[in-house]
């Protein structure tokens, strides 16, 4: 079931009737609901793999009960490696083994041995897999750190780990959150209702209007980069940045927002990462809850930026690699890792790393100042280059892609594949950020106007949008369900 | 939970309503012509009616049409004589032309490259070889005073019957429940462009769930089935010529040699039915000849097919 279905809107207004209607004084019987509500969200899609997520649910719940009912490390920590082994087992079975195998036979072929890939296996990869794994783990991490106390509630920590708003593609919630909040009493609050229902609208916006309507010309452009000019690359490289974005942020804004229905806040996952004036602000803005977990999980424990420069850059590249495997298994997502720790890399040396962390551009001013648009475009067109890697097929695609870009250095008019007018894509790409940069202090605002009238105006504008760029034909599945 | 409730439907009222007048004011959606059976059991639009037609999201084809007295989409009155020269085109949608401005129809364009001569496009959607033939039986006093009367034919679609009558489906549409629907625009847009799609998927997944699944797989069909349902084909173009009068001398049939099997195309050369192919005339340029959203022609592909009649006609 995805977000942007019918089915889900029906699904949706089923459980918060009965969540706030029937069940609203019982909390156990709420997170019931809750559970049964996840299940049956994800089962929708492939009931088998149902039992990955209770398998996974079990073994942190057990591990965590252990793990703080030990006062010996070595016992800690071997509870923790049982969390860790089996969650990273999941995943390095089911998204990883084609991926080791293949890189195995192509490395001995290189080397003149010609072996047949007949260990490769046609496994198909659970959606969010990437995602419940890492929360499950976070868990134990958390026990193990002495930071949270497990739970003995079974119920309400199966419903933590498969929470549906955010059990396929995130934000990745911490059990300090999200636990605490499933295990506490909820009251129905009218606001908090309301800007959920804003969340999602807006969520929506972005998924259906940008990123859906994006995506035919971004995928004729990269299917067909041989034959087009520089220029047309240039656009569809950029016009993906908008994709993606659209796509995930719009994931994330549903998902929040539909938390919020039923009295719970998730963490904000974007924060406007196409106004940031360097790398390291982009990645304090891109995919939070996954930034925020290798921080806190990989990052520190390996010593941070506590440690010597040298070790320091060392631990920075190890992020960015694990964080562009995390992705997917495929070269092109540790290449993206790794372009995007040398971005990084000059910024940190350079200490300006954490200097835009509690700022935004423009922050005191209406319009943003000429050294922050060039800052913000540099930025933008760093992470937009990287891209390439990000969405082509494979690592000699992405360097086919730049050579073209290279050496046929021409502009030529660009048509749409199926026949549309590309300037209403243009038209809506520069409305969208404008919108964007007037918003762009509270992310989890997206309607904030003091009028009631403009606000009314705004919600018939972007439903308005929703109608006139709506296309049936298209795959409307979220890019990130393939992480 | 009560005010939540209260301006849901408040808010969803209003959006709806602002919606629809931004849909009627920038016509984004297309209007739909009353039709109606006249008094010769033939079904037409009703007369003198005009509004917009619109293809596409985003307005991505917007044109007008304007019902004349005869009941068909045309810039002129139908008024045939002795005296003067006419030709009438006679076809399905893509003579009745709504994806085009009814003045810069494949008609006028005929005009403009002959001089005095008029063109009368008898147009509706869904007519089929049965309708065209009865239409000029029905009506002929008008069609005996035209000189040349060219007739649409799609092979596979056109001659599924042998005999006319009333398509009940298409008037069907005429009820009075249909007709308050398309009066809202916000529905008609919707509809137009797939919205309610996802609904009708819907509904169809849970009726399947209670219909016995049929164990039947549909059978491809044979080169020996094809032909038979082709012999088919034939047969009832015969029995068609038959019933309603079919004059050789000034019926010539307008179509595509690519979609039309040879062996009417034989039959027709065999048994002197003129006829105008215009496959090489609409494929031989390199500019798209279709619109975005649908197969009908686009103002190109008009042109080349207003051009080709008009030189065939030259050579009659």
């Amino acid at each position: 079931m995805v977000f942007n279905s019918l089915d889900f809107f029906i699904f949706l207004v089923i459980v918060f009737s009965l969540y706030w209607l029937v069940l609203k004084k019982n909390l156990k019987a709420q997170n019931f609901l809750l559970l049964f509500a996840s299940y049956l969200f994800y089962g929708w899609w492939d009931w088998r793999f149902l039992s990955l997520i209770l398998l996974s649910t079990i073994v942190d719940y057990i591990v965590g009960i252990n793990i703080d009912s030990s006062e010996k490390k070595t016992i800690r920590k071997s509870w923790l490696w049982v969390s860790v082994l089996f969650n990273v087992g999941l995943l390095g079975f089911f998204k990883y083994y084609n991926f080791f195998v293949d890189s195995w036979v192509d490395m001995f072929s290189m080397f003149g041995y010609n072996m047949k890939s007949t260990w490769t296996l046609r496994v198909i990869l659970p959606v969010g897999i990437s995602f419940y794994t890492f929360q499950t783990m976070s868990y134990s991490f958390d026990i193990y750190y002495r930071k949270l106390k497990p739970t003995r509630d079974f119920l309400s920590f199966a419903a933590f780990v498969s929470f549906f708003p955010q059990l396929v593609a995130g934000p990745i919630e911490r059990a300090s959150n999200l636990l605490v909040q499933i295990t506490s009493k909820r009251k129905f609050s009218y606001d908090r209702t309301v800007s959920g229902l804003k969340l999602i609208l807006w969520g929506l916006f972005k998924k259906v209007v940008i990123a859906d309507s994006l995506g035919p010309i971004v995928d004729d452009i990269f299917a067909n980069y041989a034959n087009y000019p520089a220029s047309t690359l240039i656009l569809g490289v950029t016009l993906f940045s908008f994709q993606v974005y659209g796509d995930f942020s719009g994931y994330s804004d549903i998902a929040i927002g539909t938390a919020k229905l039923f009295g719970i806040e998730l963490m904000s996952n974007f924060k406007f990462p196409n106004f940031s004036r360097n790398v390291a602000e982009y990645w304090q803005r891109w995919h939070v809850s996954l930034s925020t977990w290798f921080r806190h999980y990989v990052y520190i424990p390996l010593g941070g930026s506590r440690v010597s420069k040298l070790k320091s850059v060392r631990n920075i590249i190890i992020i960015f690699l694990v964080s562009g495997f995390w992705h997917g298994a495929n070269w092109t997502f540790i290449f993206w890792g790794a372009f995007h720790a040398l971005a990084f890399i000059p910024v940190f040396l350079l200490g300006r790393n954490t200097i835009y962390k509690n700022s935004v551009v423009g922050e005191y001013t209406i319009f943003p100042s000429l050294k922050e648009i060039g800052q913000v475009v540099l930025t933008f067109g760093i992470v937009t280059f990287s891209r390439i890697f990000f969405r082509s097929e494979s690592i000699s695609d992405a360097f086919a892609f730049i050579k073209v870009i290279i050496s046929n250095f021409t502009y030529e008019v660009y048509h749409h594949p199926n026949g549309y007018r590309m300037i209403d894509y243009y038209v809506l790409i520069i409305l969208f950020v404008l919108y964007e940069y007037r918003i762009r202090k509270d992310e989890r605002s997206p309607f904030k106007f003091k009028s009631k009238v403009v606000r009314f105006i705004m919600y018939v504008i972007i439903i308005l949008f929703m109608l006139l760029f709506y296309d049936d034909s298209i795959d409307r599945s979220f890019i990130y369900f393939q992480f | 939970m009560k005010k939540l409730i209260l301006k849901t439907i408040l808010y969803i009222f209003l959006i709806l309503l602002v919606l629809e007048v931004v849909i009627r004011v920038f016509h984004l959606t297309k209007d739909y012509p009353s039709r109606y059976v006249d008094e010769f059991n033939v079904e037409k639009w009703v007369p003198n009616q005009g509004g917009k037609s619109v293809t596409g999201i985003r307005r991505q084809n917007f044109s007008e049409y304007k019902i004349n007295n005869s009941g068909y989409n045309s810039y002129r009155e139908f008024t045939p004589s002795y005296s003067k020269v006419e030709l009438a085109l006679v076809g399905d949608s893509f003579i009745e032309g709504f994806h085009q401005h009814y003045y810069n129809s494949i008609g006028k364009k005929i005009e403009n490259r002959l001089n005095n001569v008029e063109v009368y496009e008898f147009g509706y959607a869904g007519y089929d070889f049965a309708d065209q033939l009865h239409l000029i039986h029905a009506y002929k006093d008008v069609f005996d005073k035209i000189d040349y009367v060219i007739l649409g034919l799609k092979f596979e679609n056109d001659l599924t019957r042998g005999e006319y009558n009333v398509v009940q489906d298409r008037m069907h549409l005429e009820t009075p429940l249909y007709n308050g629907i398309r009066k809202v625009k916000l529905i008609v847009y919707a509809q137009n462009n797939g919205l309610f799609d996802p609904v009708f998927d819907l509904i169809g997944k849970l009726a399947s769930l209670f219909k016995k699944q049929s164990k039947k797989t549909a059978k491809e069909k044979t080169e020996k089935d094809i032909k038979k349902v082709h012999l088919e084909y034939i047969e009832n173009f015969k029995s068609l010529i038959e019933k309603y009068d079919y004059d050789k001398k000034r019926f010539t049939l307008l179509l595509d040699s690519n979609i039309t099997p040879q062996i009417f195309l034989e039959y027709l050369y065999k048994n002197n039915y003129r006829y105008i192919d215009f496959y090489e005339a609409l494929n031989k340029t390199k500019a798209p000849t279709t619109l975005i959203y649908d197969r009908h022609w686009n103002n190109h592909g008009r042109s080349l097919i207003a051009s080709y009649i008009a030189k065939e006609l030259e050579t009659l």
